[in-house]
């Protein structure tokens, strides 16, 4: 292949990530969306109180972890994968079984094997089954590109969510998975929603801290390179297989954590949970955060959290009717993001 | 760096052996495959009869799915994935329209909001139709105001005729009845001063007023015969929502894909910009509608057919030829006229088509009309064949595109068989599991598919 001194000079400068011009308020996205989402989020805590402002809290680093993950493979890579949410169903099913209470579960219509385990001896297991169906799934994908990776990341998202759903002797169908352990250090439980926020805490600023060595490292720099041209970057004897195949497992590892700690959080979770629509919704919620920023997808997660919240009091929506307005409201963010501002709010790299 | 050496994994091993035995291993699938129908043949005939029978019409609606879009895929290259809320719209427009006579009013729906909107996208639409037909030639010859009052008269008329309609469902067949009538007098016309050219001499033109009597009393009849058949009504109902479908398609094209396919630097952004239509519409949809399953009303041929053992709908044979006449149609379309050389050509170069003088917005925005009447066809079929809900039209989006992959990405020939190979597929398959795991197989043979034939059964040429 023929290439160009300018190609090369080309994908070196389109590897460091752009930095918009420093401006004052008045046209600083960045800025004001940063202030909007924070303050609001600020704002609603301060109003609503502990309670609510745990559970939120909880719920958005789930969200949050599961955004991180997804923009490793999106943002850096330029994998537009849309079937993130079959990790975090692998993540969650693996926990329920391993750690659900035996002896509860066997008093059901339908018995599944069931292992009891405390929470932190699941918590690898589920993480590294997810990793293992990515490294199957991830070389069978490893060919596509495109229109036609989201056609099959689509696929996965659905085969998952189908597999949930019908393989009863394993995960009871849509009757769901109950009692499934909570976390315990050395006797004591994290019973309380005060313990478990602070554990998720600490799961996302681990995710945070592993995806942040990734992207400032060399490695990460490849994968932008293969975002950028991936041809360019295989002159230069990288094999990109083996990095997207990387950072495709690396991303569905944490996405399994995040699937753990939301079925022991639920301590009941059935398919629902992991319809090819949350998946949009997370693609949505990494678009509308940033591509190519960790940042971003932790603003991202709190602004989609935010907006449901939000949404519980206008007066004129009635309360079955909030999750349909809010994605209508993504769905249009969605457009009007591609319009106008095609890196999310404070996006690296433009779709 | 020991990362940047990352070499002679497994990984490489497996895509050279893929690259270097693909053919290998396509021959042992297909007979795999081939063998297993066989066998299903040979254990129970009237049984595999059957299981065709049950995988024709899905196949049908597949079918049509991947031909329209296909069409559009082939012409503006970008993933529109509207499509699959034109499948969820046109199902859920008859639905609507519906929902005042069947099952006692149980689901009566109607709601001027919803009118006045639908109203108010199909006068657009006509407005920007009758803007870019006659504005450049009138434009010389009138005032601004004038021609705004040109534009504005018809398709405000247009738009309130629209809003009449959606708002007396129950009387679908006297407000369309003159509409009926005007378009079978138009057709008549036509194809007798077709025929009159055919057959006569072509040196003297036979006047206008010897054959507008015969098309016009055509016509009347026709509306009389329509305004006198309350029965109608639900076949009315398909066209009225196939032509709603459409007009949002219009509207989104004019409104949004224009401008971005302007800026847009990878057909990515076009995906994910459709995929936030989709998203919004199939919430709009839920908040209408309600997320539960629906019924729609009983369609003509509930009627079963035996043949050779095996149990047949009427319906499900008129759901086949649907697809048949739609390819038949999208084929002369293509094939015959200069609309078709014309989308062809987009379909080539863009700007080369702009350059030699088509008029590639017009061209771009009627494909997506006959693309999305495809889909609510599609959706409409389906929709009377088993329940309606909103988030069909995501699986029937993701089910067409898969056909369109198997057929070969582009080809018309390759859609249709997609579809029907997909619908077949799909019911063999399931006859050891159980019917639940469809979604799976079609999209493992999807998988398989881009893994050995990445250009489909018959790649665009």
């Amino acid at each position: 292949m023929a290439l160009s001194s300018h190609a090369i000079s080309n994908l070196v400068r389109r590897t460091r990530d752009f930095t918009e011009r420093p401006r004052f308020a008045k046209g600083n996205v960045e800025l004001w969306a940063n202030l909007l989402i924070i303050s609001w989020a600020a704002a609603f805590m301060l109003w609503q109180g502990v309670g609510f402002a745990i559970t939120v809290s909880t719920v958005f680093a789930i969200w949050a972890i599961l955004a991180v993950s997804l923009n490793l493979v999106v943002g850096y890579t330029g994998l537009l994968s849309v079937g993130h949410i079959g990790f975090f169903g692998i993540g969650a099913y693996a926990m329920a079984i391993l750690s659900s209470d035996a002896s509860y579960e066997q008093l059901r219509t339908e018995a599944i094997p069931t292992f009891g385990w405390p929470f932190f001896a699941a918590l690898p297991i589920s993480v590294v089954l997810a990793g293992l169906v990515a490294v199957v799934v991830g070389v069978a994908f490893n060919r596509f590109r495109d229109d036609i990776y989201v056609l099959v990341s689509f696929g996965f998202a659905v085969i998952a969510f189908n597999l949930f759903l019908n393989w009863r002797p394993l995960t009871r169908g849509a009757f769901g998975i109950h009692e499934i352990a909570r976390p315990e250090i050395g006797g004591w439980t994290l019973s309380g929603p005060f313990e478990f926020l602070v554990l998720a805490l600490v799961f996302l600023g681990i995710v945070v801290l592993i995806s942040w060595f990734i992207v400032t490292s060399s490695f990460g720099r490849v994968l932008r390179a293969i975002r950028e041209d991936e041809q360019a970057i295989e002159v230069f004897g990288y094999q990109t297989a083996h990095y997207k195949l990387a950072i495709w497992v690396i991303s569905a590892m944490m996405a399994g954590l995040a699937g753990a700690l939301f079925g022991s959080w639920t301590s009941f979770i059935d398919p629902n949970s992991f319809v090819l629509l949350e998946s949009i919704l997370l693609v949505s919620i990494v678009i509308l955060g940033g591509l190519a920023t960790i940042w971003g997808s932790i603003l991202g997660a709190m602004a989609f959290v935010m907006l449901e919240e939000g949404m519980r009091f206008l007066p004129f929506l009635p309360p079955e009717f909030i999750g349909q307005a809010r994605q209508v409201v993504l769905g249009i963010l969605l457009v009007l993001l591609m319009l106008f501002r095609p890196q999310g709010l404070v996006g690296r790299f433009r779709l | 760096m020991s990362l940047a050496q990352l070499r002679a994994a497994p990984l490489g091993a497996w895509t050279r052996f893929r690259e270097h035995h693909s053919r290998a291993l396509a021959t042992v699938l297909t007979t795999a495959v081939i063998a297993y129908v066989a066998w299903k043949i040979f254990q129970s005939p009237s049984q595999a009869l059957q299981f065709a029978f049950n995988g024709l019409p899905v196949g049908a609606v597949y079918a049509l799915l991947a031909m329209g879009f296909t069409l559009v895929y082939s012409t503006v290259w970008f993933f529109d994935l509207y499509y699959g809320a034109a499948a969820a719209l046109g199902a859920y427009g008859v639905f609507y329209l519906r929902s005042q006579d069947f099952l006692g009013g149980r689901y009566d729906v109607n709601n001027h909001f919803v009118n006045i909107a639908f109203a108010l996208v199909v006068a657009g639409v006509v407005a920007w139709a009758l803007h870019v037909n006659f504005h450049s030639r009138l434009r010389t010859r009138l005032s601004p105001t004038a021609l705004r009052a040109v534009g504005g008269a018809p398709s405000l008329a247009i738009g309130v005729y629209m809003w009449l309609v959606l708002a007396n469902p129950n009387q679908l067949n006297a407000m369309l009845s003159p509409v009926i009538g005007a378009l079978v007098a138009a057709v008549a016309f036509w194809l007798l001063h077709r025929g009159y050219g055919r057959l006569a001499d072509n040196s003297r033109p036979i006047s206008v007023l010897a054959l507008a009597p015969p098309a016009a009393a055509l016509g009347s009849y026709c509306g009389f015969l329509v305004a006198a058949t309350p029965d109608a009504n639900l076949y009315l109902s398909w066209g009225v929502s196939c032509v709603l479908a459409g007009a949002v398609s219009l509207a989104l094209y004019r409104g949004l894909y224009v401008y971005m396919r302007l800026r847009a630097k990878s057909p990515l952004i076009m995906l994910v910009a459709s995929l936030g239509i989709l998203l919004a519409i199939t919430a709009i949809t839920t908040i209408i509608f309600r997320a539960a399953p629906r019924p729609l009303p009983e369609a003509f041929g509930s009627d079963v057919w035996t043949v050779a053992g095996a149990n047949i709908k009427g319906f499900n044979v008129f759901a086949i030829g649907v697809a048949m006449a739609g390819f038949a149609g999208l084929l002369l379309l293509l094939k015959k006229t200069a609309f078709g050389t014309a989308v062809r050509a987009i379909g080539d170069d863009e700007e080369v088509s702009k350059v030699v003088g088509i008029n590639t917005t017009v061209v771009i925005a009627v494909v997506f009309f006959i693309g999305a009447i495809f889909a609510a066809l599609a959706g409409i079929l389906s929709g009377h064949d088993t329940a309606i809900q909103p988030r069909m039209g995501l699986l029937l989006l993701l089910k067409g595109w898969i056909a369109s992959v198997i057929g070969g990405i582009g080809n018309l020939h390759g859609a249709i068989i997609g579809g029907f190979a997909l619908g077949m597929i799909e019911q063999f398959g399931i006859w050891d599991l159980a019917g639940e795991w469809k979604d799976v197989i079609s999209f493992v043979v999807l998988i398989v598919f881009l893994s050995f034939w990445p250009q489909g059964l018959l790649p665009r040429r």
